[in-house]
């Protein structure tokens, strides 16, 4: 099967009617992986994160239940259930954080602002590059639609070897859209003026290689902080003065968005009001341009969130699917409680087996239909590659949240059951199942990293490590 | 701890077991430090033990003299309480009507000693100072409101002549009671004990044959040296007799040593030796780093019977000259101790047999140390300037050893130096008490004290405090030392009975508990601190500062003057916070949007500065030829970069200036672009400091000292006269030192820098974004906010600037600055009288209030920008914690098993208070409530946006007394008001120790670790005896090695 190839000029759509042209791909096919052929299929692997988690107990309706959207992707999806996170807990500290910091380490924090080892993302990357990502490309793609952000492992899901987040939150359309396919304006320089730009380039990186060298003064991890400033300054160069021809058509940046980021969006954990019209726009406008990255092959490795760890938002708006009405969402009206208190996260922790949970499994439902979208968007006729599989088969993508039960007054039942999925992965893995494993998610992952060729597994040395075969295809 | 139902029988038996002496746990813990109790004395009062120990009645007493007058009160309530004789020893004491005590105790000898001292307030506080021996060591201590009292010290002191002198002066003082150590005999004084703390190179001589000396000392590669012919030498019972010339020499550069003097700026050659004879002379190459007999780094050589020491700095020659050396007659042909050292200050001292024989300044820094230079013994490494005799030991230091180091080092001979140094023990703390720091007491704090702590004591067992360790619980002893088999507390952990309805220790850390009662059960520590011992900082990586943004503006600023503070807003990312402040450094990442920006400002920069102005600031030659151009670049790049280039750097640099020649540029554009590469270099994005070594603490460099003062003090670069400070190696004195701390905190921007503190240790950026329930709070607007934030930040200025009042005035200070707005939000009387006003940044009118008349306002936790943190429903569980764990430094983890956390609304007849006392009553989950909710009922009266009502909005009259117990303590105190509340908390040691960390923590950039806490508690000790203003704190801080050195990280570490 002939690969299909981008077009020369590829229409965005999102909600309400938003497009962006964006002529320049031609240029960039020349990096890309259907340009080649007869190039292999490359690795890639995204985490992907929804807030708040599914209560294990729901879990088991299936596609009957909250899975339902996921059913259209089922005979490309392997849901594992009983995937057990209880090793992330941390003594005092309640599963939003140290589940979210979980979720694809499988290791406590380590901090505030670190986790306690790499995700599973990172880890590949570097077994595939160990000198790093083309300049080309953004080393790791980290984007979200989120508003919660007490602590930086709610909403960032990729991780360095030291805990560190490995690349900046990119929160917005736009901020995605600029890091992914921004170019640096430097159109209006003439040559003489570019030449000496470009010795300063010079400069500033042979400092930068002087302080990450032998000779440095600096300990190792100053070093390696050092390191990925330097890369970022080669990526920049590659942007300023690798493009030879500057559009005049140059592309149209999304809109700015209208939500609430920053400060604003979490004012002291009391929550924000917001319809779920807003949410779907930026989340589907974010979305994508994430899977456009990952087709015009700028990212192979990163993570996305949809809404963060401890999510506080006071939905609104009615939600359909398939053509029905699923549920009216007014989360402060139903709670009859404003702040944090009338917020979506309270139906977490109300849930009750021997009860309905009505709102709380709408909420779900409608999460898993966003991640659905994401996810389909890289599994479009225009995503097929060159083995004639498309993005989405041939990516590890692994789906999951920070808990499997939202009451805190069980650690243990709170990270247990954590619903995760994973994809394909070029037919590394089993799919078209739901499987419950009964196993530690850190032996999961291990048996996914095994997979990939990772040449590493996470976690402790010592450990009583189980293969778990039976994801394997 | 209590029997738990359903309790196995071999638990069950432990509990039969009677409470037995502790025979094999000594409870004179200072004995295992090296202190033993001398003796104490009851100040007006009859004898009594306390703590253990014996306290004589002062009429009683021999050798102590006291004039003062008598007095005593026991109906004073003591804040905090204590134990019934403490209590009634505190409430008699002597004072002094003209506020001149005075104690003296004779017949003492000499030694060493530690001096605590009871204090305590009957009436209205005062404050007065209090000398030993003349010298204060605790100047205008306040003695607070009546009832509060304090055990002041520890201060030590020398005694050589038998007396020791307390006075005390100013106010009037009552004296309680007097405790008084001596350090043990045989024990060496930690700061002046040889310390392996900057060993580079040791020689041990302990081969008993062959042709290589080894290097002992563990620091990096080993530099050993190679006798060039055996047969000229013999080895001996751990000396090495040189009979006739060889050479014995490193076959490498001894580059670490090299390396590190340049580093450090200091040096330190040891030698036990023995001459030959009193002749040789060259001088005779006793220890060389040379190249030749005319190049050198540093020599210790023998001249005739003199020593001559030849050091290279930049203010000597090549060659060392001129050579520092002794006196005629001093070389002996007998066993000597030669030391040579000589500091970053340029002081320089030559000492034999432990004394000193001669000081001199040689100017300077060792910076043109030559790398290539090999390190030689008994000859010059041509082999033509030889020396005869023996070699015992041989430690070369990259720092320079005091002289009380140096005696101690002579005072142990050669033998004793050698199994010190080569040894590579710590020469302070037990390997047990090291066990229990690192890894009993963590258990302890993350397993036990939420149960038994002194605020629950659950059992009756405190297991947070020695002394009450060790008195065990209701059910007896929680462990007998070295019997693992008759410990209660190792039983219950063993069979999972305890921690009960937690998570049960791992095997590893039941293992380290069985371990360290078979070990002794050494409990070193006073208090088991959860905020130090259940944390989880990570203190393993040194992570380099970023500037902040706002640093990087007030950069720009300083140094090329131009303003860039709206483009740095817009285009660099904004700061995350981490850990509480937003510069903490392992979050100060970079991504691509930073280093676009920094280009991007760069160009905006150049573009804006007079760039042949600031060229002419440093030459005024303009030409772009090599030379010129190059002396300038070192001359801007030692301004802009915040230090000396090397040659490399410089070369780097030429290259931007180079490109623009070759593309026909002049002078002004050539620098234009080197100011432009400067800009985005490392060098001053980074605050680039030297931080490998062998992992121990080293001083930092001088430069690097003059950014960290700077930074921390100002936020900004080091100016002009801290860098020639730095050049000169100014700053390694610690007087001229502080005189620059001094200097900087009289400079604006160290005002504008406490308030960003403020700013993030209160977080009261979270107001900007506040969006209280409409409904609830009509009358609420985004301006109201801003003025809230205004009101805190006013206020801090006043107490802290103006006032000079210490930090902890800030809970209690009676007045407020309000905007019209925001004083009848709060319901203040008119601003008639309100005569004092300012200006807040957003240009609003702030007046003046002066609260004396308000009780209920006055302080930081009455005004609404913290009252806000407990939401619409002034959650008593937000503010209880935000109390705790930012006031309090204390710690509590997240709802345990057992609770529905659903919020229990308000309703007619029920408060907020009584759902939460309902909470505290609890018997599972009171034992974390009780720990912080109590806090907020003080201030149940101040609604979610700080208005103050008597009740609710369903008619509950509402209440603001309680009773709480400090972390760290175990007293419950009571309080009748929240005016009062502010009170207790306005003198709490607890809160000085928070602010303390809160402070250092944000000078230094990260939260310090488990391994700092020793260096916190001096920096809290020090600063709150000074005074415990914010420019007490802020010099403690600077003057502590958590700033003047750096933990390095090992040079073997990849």
């Amino acid at each position: 099967m002939k690969p299909t190839q981008i077009s020369r000029r590829t229409a965005l759509k999102g909600l309400g009617g938003i497009t962006i042209g964006l002529p320049f791909l031609e240029e960039m096919l020349a990096s890309t992986a259907a340009a080649a052929p007869q190039a292999a299929v490359p690795v890639r692997a995204f985490n992907v994160f929804f807030g708040l988690g599914i209560p294990a107990p729901i879990q088991t309706e299936g596609y009957d239940g909250v899975f339902e959207p996921l059913k259209p992707l089922a005979d490309k999806l392997l849901i594992m259930r009983n995937v057990d996170q209880v090793r992330c807990d941390q003594k005092g500290i309640n599963a939003h954080f140290d589940g979210a910091s979980g979720a694809f380490t499988a290791e406590p924090p380590d901090g505030e602002a670190r986790a306690g080892g790499p995700s599973l993302d990172q880890v590949i990357r570097r077994a595939h590059h160990p000198d790093g990502m083309p300049a080309d490309q953004v080393p790791t793609l980290v984007a979200g639609t989120f508003f919660r952000r007490s602590r930086v492992s709610r909403y960032v899901h990729s991780y360095n070897e030291d805990g560190t987040v490995a690349a900046m939150m990119q929160e917005t359309p736009r901020a995605l859209f600029e890091r992914v396919f921004g170019a640096v304006n430097i159109a209006d320089d003439d040559a003489r003026t570019r030449r000496l730009k470009l010795s300063v380039l010079d400069t500033v990186v042979d400092q930068y290689r002087l302080y990450t060298g032998q000779r440095s003064p600096l300990g190792a991890a100053s070093r390696a902080r050092l390191s990925e400033h330097l890369d970022r300054i080669r990526e920049y160069e590659q942007r300023a003065f690798a493009l030879e021809q500057q559009r005049a058509d140059a592309p149209k940046m999304p809109p700015r968005s209208a939500l609430a980021h920053g400060g604003a969006a979490d004012p002291g954990g009391e929550g924000i009001d917001i319809t779920l019209e807003e949410l779907r726009q930026e989340w589907r406008l974010l979305a994508d341009l994430y899977a456009l990255a990952i087709q015009t092959d700028r990212a192979r490795f990163g993570s996305i969130t949809f809404l963060a760890a401890g999510e506080r938002i006071r939905l609104t708006g009615k939600y359909e699917y398939d053509g029905r009405l699923v549920h009216e969402f007014n989360d402060s009206r139903q709670l009859n409680a404003s702040g944090s208190q009338g917020c979506s996260h309270e139906w977490w922790h109300r849930f009750n087996e021997k009860k309905d949970n009505q709102q709380l499994r709408a909420h779900a439902h409608m999460k898993l239909n966003e991640v659905a979208y994401f996810l389909s968007r890289l599994d479009g006729p225009d995503c097929v590659e060159a083995n004639g599989r498309t993005i989405l088969d041939n990516t590890l993508l692994t789906i999951s949240t920070e808990s499997g039960d939202g009451r805190h007054n069980d650690p243990k039942r709170e990270l247990s059951g954590v619903f995760h999925a994973i994809t394909g992965a070029n037919g590394r893995f089993r799919t078209g199942q739901i499987l419950d494993v009964n196993a530690e998610g850190l032996d999961v992952y291990n048996t996914m990293l095994d997979a990939m060729g990772a040449g590493r597994p996470l976690g402790p040395e010592k450990r009583d490590a189980r293969a778990i075969d039976a994801i394997r295809a | 701890m209590s029997p738990v139902p359903g309790m196995g029988r071999r638990v069950a038996a432990a509990l039969l077991v009677l409470p037995t002496l502790l025979m094999s746990l000594r409870t004179a813990h200072a004995d295992e430090e090296g202190w033993a109790f001398v003796r104490g004395i009851n100040l007006n009062g009859d004898a009594v033990v306390i703590d253990g120990h014996r306290y004589e009645a002062d009429r009683d007493a021999k050798d102590f003299v006291c004039r003062d007058s008598r007095f005593e009160n026991q109906k004073v309530q003591l804040r905090p309480g204590t134990d019934d004789a403490r209590a009634r020893m505190i409430r008699s004491s002597r004072w002094k009507p003209d506020g001149n005590n005075a104690i003296r105790l004779t017949n003492l000898t000499k030694g060493r000693y530690r001096v605590y001292l009871y204090t305590w307030e009957d009436s209205d506080p005062e404050r007065f100072t209090i000398s030993l021996e003349g010298r204060p060591v605790l100047k205008e201590h306040n003695s607070g409101k009546a009832g509060t009292w304090k055990k002041l010290g520890p201060w030590d002191v020398t005694v050589d002549d038998g007396t020791l002198e307390l006075t005390c002066r100013g106010g009037h003082a009552n004296l309680s009671g007097l405790e008084l150590w001596r350090q043990t005999d045989g024990a060496v004084a930690a700061a002046d004990a040889p310390s392996r703390s900057g060993l580079l190179a040791l020689y041990t001589f302990d081969e008993s044959d062959g042709a290589v000396v080894h290097d002992r000392s563990g620091v990096g590669e080993p530099l050993n040296l190679t006798i060039a012919d055996p047969s000229k030498v013999t080895w001996d019972r751990g000396r090495l007799i040189v009979r006739s010339a060889t050479r014995i020499a490193s076959s490498r550069p001894a580059a670490k040593i090299s390396d590190a003097v340049r580093r450090s700026g200091e040096i330190t050659v040891e030698a036990w030796i023995r001459p030959e004879n009193t002749k040789q002379s060259g001088p005779a190459r006793i220890v060389t780093i040379s190249g030749d007999p005319n190049r050198r780094n540093v020599t210790l050589g023998q001249d005739g019977d003199r020593y001559d020491i030849r050091l290279r700095t930049t203010s000597t020659s090549t060659n060392g000259i001129p050579s520092v050396a002794t006196g005629s007659k001093t070389v002996r042909t007998d066993l000597t101790h030669v030391v040579y050292t000589r500091d970053r200050t340029g002081q320089a001292r030559v000492y034999v047999d432990g004394r000193q024989q001669r000081a001199e300044r040689i100017g300077g820094d060792l910076k043109n140390w030559d790398r290539s230079f090999r390190l030689g013994l008994a000859n010059e490494l041509s082999g033509d300037r030889s020396w005869l005799g023996e070699l015992h030991a041989v430690a070369i230091y990259g720092r320079a050893l005091s002289p009380s180091e140096v005696a101690q080092s002579f005072r142990l001979g050669a033998e004793g130096t050698q199994e010190l140094l080569a040894g590579g023990a710590p020469e302070t703390a037990s390997a047990a008490e090291r066990m229990f720091e690192a890894e009993i007491a963590p258990i302890l704090a993350r397993h036990c004290l939420e149960c038994h702590d002194g605020a629950t004591k659950k059992g009756g067992l405190d297991l947070s405090r020695r002394d009450h360790a060790l008195k065990g619980g209701e059910s007896g002893l929680a462990f007998v030392a070295g019997k693992p088999g008759e410990s209660l507390l190792l039983d219950l952990v063993e069979s999972d009975d305890m921690p009960a309805d937690r998570e049960p220790l791992s095997d590893v850390e039941k293992k380290k508990l069985r371990r360290w009662i078979e070990a002794g059960a050494a409990w070193s520590l006073e208090l088991v601190d959860p905020a130090i011992y259940a944390q989880d900082a990570p203190t393993g990586s040194l992570f380099v500062q970023r500037l902040t943004v706002p640093e990087y503006i007030e950069t720009v600023r300083s140094t090329v003057g131009v303003d860039i503070s709206e483009e740095a807003r817009e285009l660099l990312p904004p700061d995350v916070r981490a850990d509480g402040f937003t510069n903490t450094a392992y979050n100060l990442g970079v991504d691509l949007k930073h280093v676009e920006a920094y280009a991007r400002l760069a160009e905006i920069i150049v573009r804006r500065m007079d760039v042949p102005a600031f060229a002419r600031r440093f030459s005024k030659s303009r030409s772009i030829e090599d030379n010129p151009m190059k002396k300038l670049i070192g001359q801007m790049g030692r301004y802009l970069l915040r230090g000396p280039l090397d040659e490399n750097e410089i070369t780097v640099f030429r290259g931007v200036a180079s490109t623009v020649a070759a593309a026909g540029g002049d002078f002004d554009e050539a620098v234009t672009y080197t100011v432009a590469a400067m800009l985005q270099s490392p060098r001053f994005i980074y605050r680039i400091e030297h931080q490998r070594g062998d992992g121990t603490w080293w001083p930092v460099g001088s430069y690097e000292l003059a950014s960290r003062l700077s930074y921390i003090i100002v936020g900004g670069p080091p100016d002009e006269a801290l860098l020639q400070a730095a050049e000169r190696g100014e700053l390694a004195d610690p007087d001229r030192c502080r005189a620059h701390v001094d200097r900087l905190l009289q400079d604006p921007r160290a005002r504008a820098r406490s308030q960003q503190f403020l700013t993030e240790w209160l977080d009261l950026d979270r107001l900007e974004h506040m969006q209280p329930g409409r409904e609830r709070f009509p009358d609420w607007s985004p301006e109201l906010a801003a003025d809230m934030r205004a009101e805190t930040l006013a206020y801090f200025d006043e107490v802290v600037w103006e006032q000079k009042q210490p930090l902890t005035a800030l809970l209690n200070a009676p007045f407020t600055y309000a905007t019209p707005q925001l004083a009848e939000h709060y319901g203040l009387p008119s601003d008639e009288g309100a005569t004092t006003e300012r200006r807040s940044t957003n240009g609003r009118r702030l007046q003046r209030y002066d609260l004396t008349k308000i009780p209920e306002r006055g302080g930081l936790l009455t005004q609404a920008s913290l009252l806000t943190v407990g939401g619409d429903d002034a959650s008593m569980v937000t503010r209880g914690l935000f109390v705790l764990t930012d006031l309090l430094r204390g710690r509590v983890g997240d709802p345990p098993p057992c609770v529905d956390t659903t919020p229990v609304p308000t309703k007619a007849g029920l408060t907020q208070r009584a759902i939460a006392e309902a909470r505290v009553a609890d018997a599972q989950c009171g034992v974390c409530h009780v720990k912080f909710e109590p806090f907020a009922f003080g201030l149940e009266k101040f609604d979610g946006i700080g208005r103050w009502h008597d009740r609710d909005e369903h008619g509950n009259r509402l209440r603001d007394d309680g009773e709480i117990v400090i972390p760290g303590g175990d007293q419950r105190i009571a309080y009748d008001s929240s005016a009062e509340l502010m009170d207790i908390l306005a003198e709490s040691d607890r809160v000085r120790e928070c602010i303390t960390w809160k402070l250092t923590q944000f000078a230094i950039g990260r939260p310090p670790g488990v391994a700092e806490a020793a260096i916190v508690r001096e920096i809290y000790q020090a600063a709150w005896q000074d005074g415990g203003t914010y420019p007490d704190l802020i010099r403690t801080i600077v003057l502590s090695d958590l700033v003047q050195k750096t933990r390095t990280e090992p040079e073997t570490t990849p």
